[in-house]
């Protein structure tokens, strides 16, 4: 099977969608290859903060214009993805009051809107903060949902004829008189090998980018930097918290839903695949996030996960103070790649990508992205507590209350042979259980609709359970723990599918 | 506050807190029975696991490590348990069969076999299912029971399902239990054109007399009917532990049910009270001798913290594998996880060692190194020290 389009896009987390979306409003045919779900590396492994830039701000200014730039843009076109809620930096006893200083003053270079809160009016924004604050500085952060913003960036392009393939990973880059003109595509779970052709290639997998580009016989320099998080059950703050110091370990919490994503660590590694975390990992960042918000401490974890920033490479030792700037790159032989950045400015890394691109083509259809609202917000409007309450006669997501009628609904609208997308885009087994009782009933329900066959559900469960434990793993102690024994002697008891450590 | 006072106080209401307060009870004492509240056996698939190695379970005994509980009580011990369980429940609507000198295999909702020793009458005839035909029922949006699973890894089987109007294996087993339902489900079966075999169903068929309603569809269709253990909420599981309750309180049994203990009184060695946080009225419960029974973690009766082990009732050290990276095993799949030997030590009296406590006796899944889900042990280990916990607190007292 051979397709044939314009422009080829690696990757399909926010700068891959960005792309198709740019060059979906500039009319350029293209097709998006994707080896996971959306969102399934770094954009979906991060702490789904719209950065005001605060976090940059005193290192690296031109990153922070960039994102408070970005910021407001988002803001205004991704009204559904973005939750509003403000950010505080806390300063604790004992943070420098210079780098306070030095921050309130970049942030007005910058144009980083911001207040000084008294620990009083601090508290009163945010009860669960540590009493103990001497100041809060206010910063428009925001809370963003990376996933549902990867899905409306794809959902333009899906309605303007661009192609999206997920679940297929890039297994060669073809080449012709030194030159890359389509690629050979292998999907998961049948291997088959589909082969689409166009005339460039963007290379935006991230993490993976250097991989992509020695398929083309290229190569980019990178610094891959692992960065850990953890998800409380509880949403202990309604706004973005940051501590007021040079960037570090563990020093930010985010509100989604209805859960907190806390983290982060820094550690280098070399390779993007088969990440672990280290429970000490865990621990360095609920210590850290409990300074912040002591409740932190008691609060049950749901789980750990981790991701690769893909980061320019530098000659600094510190992954931290490594530029979070981007970069664009013309391979000369029809690849570009595109490097480096944050999701905060992923719509501005896609603009100067297919900028590049258009002139490469001498085209000059002029980018759109920040003027148009995303398109597909009304239908993608998510899952609000009224739709799902609605539904409880039939649920089989006790945590979420996902209704078998949502899951029948994903599975028949999409297609799907992957649990994960119903999870995805359902919410099912994201709540405290993991999954743990409904992946099963959630792989009975698709061999019921006749889309994986009995036999593939038991190999789907299997990997399922291995890929949820391995996150569930270092966080696991106190309530969850107690979940995890119950879960254990379902699968590996009742259901017999374990086996006997000698 | 209530005050009352009692030769025994069981903490721990899951079937070795159970199987002790029985015997007890039995014995003419005064036994208090404290649970925080249904127990975890009631999550259960209700068969009575003894021990999954080789076929001949009290035989192979001699391979447990050193410290298992179940050396501790001696085959002779488990024998003696495994015999008061069956004759416990052969009073009741919910009987069991099987032997302890042979292992049985019972189909999963998954379509994999299980190992266990004693199993509900339900079960009997899962046993072999795999020589004939089977024909397995499902119900119409049931949401822990798909057919296909077993379909499609056991050969010579086949499915249909029925409309019960219900989708959760509880309401379906209350179903079960109204006027008429039984006769139309027959009607039905009968309808339905299936090879000569066995015909199986989810564990639904009832909560109060599943013998005899499985009996009346096994003789409208003129075949042999077995349950299959579903996931929790699970109806035989609920039949055992309502059974083994009813057999204490058909005993004179005292039951302090819903209330956790919210302290402990000792004087010197020895245990005096437990106080319920029952709201607006504690209860103080007295007693000579105390056992405790409140499980490993899914119970409660341990709590783990970001580097530690909690018993949660009298704060007894815990013996745990060491630092938490230690506690699982990367391959979820890999039973008998490192923190499954964690609990509570115990002398040959079955009293906890270290505490200084001398009426105070441990039983069940809180002991450490019963390695439930290595040895696939869980019921058995619980009835055995169950029993022996209580032989040791009659011995005190008498």
């Amino acid at each position: 099977m051979t397709i044939k389009t314009d422009v080829i896009i690696i990757g399909g987390g926010s700068t891959g969608c960005g792309i198709a979306r740019d060059l979906a409003l500039r009319g350029i045919p293209h097709y998006l290859v994707e080896r996971g779900d959306f969102a399934s590396g770094a954009t979906g492994a991060c702490h789904g903060l719209l950065h005001s830039g605060g976090r940059y701000v005193v290192k690296d200014r031109e990153a922070a214009r960039e994102c408070i730039t970005e910021n407001a843009i988002l803001r205004r076109i991704a009204r559904k993805c973005v939750e509003p809620t403000g950010g505080l930096f806390i300063r604790l006893p004992g943070d420098s009051k210079r780098y306070r200083d030095e921050f309130l003053a970049s942030c007005d270079e910058a144009g980083i809107e911001t207040a000084i809160l008294s620990p009083t009016k601090a508290l009163d924004l945010v009860p669960t903060l540590n009493p103990t604050l001497e100041e809060a500085i206010s910063v428009p952060d925001c809370s963003i949902d990376p996933f549902r913003l990867c899905m409306l960036n794809a959902y333009t392009s899906r309605h303007r004829g661009g192609g999206i393939l997920t679940h297929h990973e890039v297994v060669e880059v073809i080449q012709e008189k030194g030159r890359c003109v389509g690629v050979k595509a292998r999907e998961r779970l049948t291997s088959q090998v589909k082969e689409i052709r166009g005339r460039v290639l963007i290379n935006a997998t991230g993490a993976w980018g250097d991989r992509v580009a020695r398929l083309g016989g290229v190569s980019v320099p990178m610094s891959l930097s692992k960065g850990s998080l953890i998800i409380t059950n509880h949403r202990l703050t309604n706004m973005v918290i940051n501590r007021l110091r040079p960037p570090s370990d563990g020093d930010i919490i985010v509100p989604n839903e209805a859960v907190c994503l806390a983290g982060t660590t820094s550690i280098p590694v070399s390779n993007p695949n088969n990440l672990e975390i280290d429970p000490a990992e865990v621990d360095i960042v609920a210590t850290q996030a409990e300074q912040m918000i002591p409740v932190f401490g008691t609060t049950r974890l749901i789980r750990a996960y981790t991701g690769v920033r893909p980061l320019l490479r530098v000659s600094a030792r510190d992954a931290r103070s490594i530029s979070r700037g981007f970069k664009v790159i013309d391979h000369a032989n029809g690849m570009f790649s595109v490097l480096g950045g944050k999701l905060t400015t992923y719509r501005l890394m896609a603009e100067k990508t297919v900028d590049a691109v258009m002139a490469h083509f001498g085209l000059k259809a002029a980018c759109r992205t920040a003027e148009l609202a995303l398109e597909g917000q009304d239908e993608l409007s998510g899952y609000p507590l009224s739709k799902r309450l609605s539904t409880m006669d039939d649920i089989v997501c006790e945590c979420e209350l996902v209704a078998r009628r949502t899951v029948e609904h994903a599975i028949n609208t999409m297609g799907t042979q992957y649990v994960g997308d119903i999870q995805h885009r359902t919410r099912l087994g994201m709540g405290p259980c993991q999954g743990g009782f409904c992946t099963y009933r959630a792989l009975g329900i698709m061999q019921e609709i006749g889309r994986v066959s009995p036999d593939a559900s038991i190999t789907i469960l299997k990997e399922f359970l291995q890929r949820r434990f391995k996150g569930i793993r270092p966080a696991l102690w106190g309530d969850q723990l107690r979940e995890e024994q119950l879960i254990e002697s379902i699968y590996l008891g009742i259901l017999n599918m374990g086996v006997r450590h000698e | 506050m209530n005050d009352s006072l009692h030769d025994v106080v069981v903490i721990g209401g899951g079937m070795s807190g159970l199987t002790a307060a029985i015997h007890l009870a039995g014995k003419g004492l005064r036994t208090a029975l404290v649970s925080r509240g249904d127990p975890v056996c009631s999550l259960s698939t209700g068969c009575i696991d003894v021990l999954d190695i080789g076929k001949r379970p009290l035989e192979a005994m001699g391979e447990l490590p050193e410290g298992h509980p179940y050396r501790l009580v001696g085959r002779k011990g488990i024998e003696d348990a495994l015999k008061m369980f069956r004759d416990l429940m052969a009073e009741g609507p919910s009987p069991y069969v099987g032997t302890t000198r042979r292992n049985r295999e019972i189909l999963t909702p998954i379509g994999t076999f299980k190992t266990t020793c004693l199993v509900p009458r339900t079960m009997e005839a899962s046993q072999g299912c795999r020589d004939e035909h089977l024909h397995v029922i499902s119900f119409h949006g049931i949401r822990d029971f798909y057919p296909s699973y077993i379909t499609s890894r056991l050969p010579n089987t086949s499915f249909s399902i029925y409309d019960a109007g219900a989708s959760s294996t509880l309401a379906i087993a209350t179903r079960f239990e109204e006027e008429g339902f039984v006769d139309d489900f027959c009607t039905w079966l009968s309808g339905l054109e299936i090879p000569p075999g066995r015909v199986a169903v989810p564990a639904v068929l009832g909560l109060r007399n599943p013998v005899s309603l499985m009996n009346a569809i096994s003789a409208r269709i003129g075949r042999d009917v077995f349950e299959i253990p579903t996931l929790p909420p699970s109806i035989p599981g609920l039949r055992l532990f309502r059974a083994l309750k009813a057999a204490f309180q058909n005993r004179g049994g005292d039951v302090f049910w819903g209330n956790a203990i919210s302290s402990v009184e000792t004087r010197g060695d020895m245990v005096e009270a437990v106080t319920l946080a029952a709201s607006g009225r504690p209860s103080r419960v007295q007693g000579r001798v105390f056992i405790l029974a409140t499980g490993s973690f899914v119970s409660g009766g341990l709590f783990a913290t970001r580097d530690a082990v909690k018993e949660i009732v009298f704060g007894l050290p815990v013996d745990i594998p060491g630092p938490r990276n230690d506690w699982f095993w990367n391959d979820f799949f890999t039973t008998g996880h490192p923190i499954e030997g964690s609990g509570i030590e115990v002398d040959s009296c079955f009293r906890p060692v270290m505490s200084g406590l001398k009426n105070l006796f441990v039983c069940g899944s809180i002991l450490a190194r019963s390695e439930i889900m290595k040895y696939r042990c869980g019921h058995g280990m619980a009835l055995a020290t169950g029993l022996k916990a209580a032989k040791m607190c009659e011995r005190m007292l008498l």
